[in-house]
């Protein structure tokens, strides 16, 4: 049984804490933050983060969050039996 | 390595107390948070954690963390930790310390707290300016750096707490960044098990009153250059003797002119990050404070070494 995590990773942002410095925007490899008008992170790539951690661990304020998705357990290898 | 998740940092911060009074970007809060995790991967209790600050944007610290906190005196955040260890041995004493409270003002405590070995993780963060002040230059300005008080560039030489730290007596020795905040967080919880004085210089960013004078204003392109600016070291050449030889080969003698300065956050010689040096057979003072006076004890019951006057 090999698990599989599906799903996409929630970043919360608490704006009452976070004091628009960019850090973790420029610290996301992959692009999923970006600044909006007033220099606070905004998420419009949601779908290709993937959990590293940098803008949580880069964020002086403990303002931004990345929650896991819910683990669905696939079973691999039957999906590849029935193809 | 375990991951940061912000639900282990609300458990150890005090929330009426934040937002921080910290400038966006500054490298406090992610040092912050690093030693709440360090504290927390070691599994060590709230209730077993002291920490200890002087005056200063670092002395905040101790604000917003809810530990047993101590702010005190500028400079003189080592001399309560000493006193605190001593009264309560069983306490994890942190103490938190700026450049210019752990160097300049503070120097002394610094250096007979390592003479001593008091058991305390001390963290000196580095930003090359005075901050909360107004950017007046530190000990610890770079050669060229300018600052409020130095408009054409420092020339002094600065301070060199490496050097000082061996020749003290520290038994252990290790530089951090802001960047790197694996090793930042991996290095604090390495120095929560030493028993003795671990000393940690962590090089900090102050991109509003330093970086904005020296063309790096914002926070994001300091703290990147940070990862060009420093080299980390490596342990096995270092256990050869062949790394580094600057200045933290075991047999060099701490005094000579091989000890150069630290040149600051640009221009080569980069400068080593990670463990820089480990003393094996360290022993807390309190510990041996306690033994002694046991020992004193027992010769008085038994009625020898007692001068009769």
């Amino acid at each position: 049984m090999a698990k599989i995590r599906r799903g996409i990773f929630e970043i919360r942002v608490y704006k009452e804490l976070c004091k628009a410095c960019g850090l973790c925007v420029a610290w996301c490899p992959q692009n999923v933050l970006a600044e909006d008008d007033q220099g606070y992170p905004v998420t419009p790539g949601l779908s290709q983060c993937i959990n590293c951690k940098l803008c949580e661990r880069h964020c002086p304020d403990f303002a931004i969050e990345i929650l896991p998705p819910e683990e669905k357990v696939i079973d691999v290898h039957a999906l590849l039996h029935t193809r | 390595m375990k991951l940061q998740t912000s639900f282990i940092m609300r458990e150890y911060l005090r929330p009426e107390m934040l937002p921080t009074t910290w400038c966006g970007g500054c490298g406090l809060g992610i040092i912050m948070s690093a030693i709440v995790q360090a504290i927390h991967f070691r599994g060590l209790d709230k209730n077993q954690v002291a920490m200890v600050s002087g005056i200063g944007c670092t002395g905040r610290m101790s604000g917003y963390v809810d530990f047993y906190t101590l702010h005190t005196t500028h400079g003189r955040a080592p001399a309560f930790a000493t006193g605190l260890k001593l009264a309560r041995p069983d306490l994890t004493v942190v103490t938190v310390m700026g450049d210019g409270d752990a160097m300049s003002i503070g120097g002394n405590h610094l250096i007979h707290a390592m003479r001593r070995n008091i058991g305390m993780v001390a963290i000196v963060v580095n930003n090359n300016v005075y901050g909360l002040t107004g950017g007046q230059s530190s000990p610890t300005t770079p050669i060229g750096g300018h600052t409020t008080t130095t408009r054409v560039g420092s020339f002094e030489r600065p301070m060199n707490l490496e050097a000082l730290a061996r020749a003290a007596g520290a038994p252990f020795y290790a530089r951090a960044t802001v960047n790197h905040t694996a090793a930042l967080t991996k290095l604090v919880e390495l120095a929560l098990g030493v028993s003795g004085f671990a000393l940690i210089e962590v090089i900090s960013n102050c991109h509003v009153l330093y970086g904005k004078m020296n063309e790096m204003a914002e926070a994001s392109r300091m703290i990147a250059a940070m990862d060009a600016d420093t080299q980390r070291t490596n342990p096995t050449l270092q256990r050869r003797g062949q790394w580094p030889l600057r200045l933290t080969s075991p047999e060099a003698p701490s005094w000579q002119a091989q000890t150069q300065p630290l040149e600051g956050v640009s221009g080569e010689p980069r400068i080593p990050r990670g463990l820089i040096f480990q003393r094996t057979g360290s022993v807390d003072f309190s510990r041996r404070y306690y033994a002694k006076l046991d020992e004193i004890r027992a010769k008085r019951e038994k009625g020898e070494g007692v001068s009769k006057v």
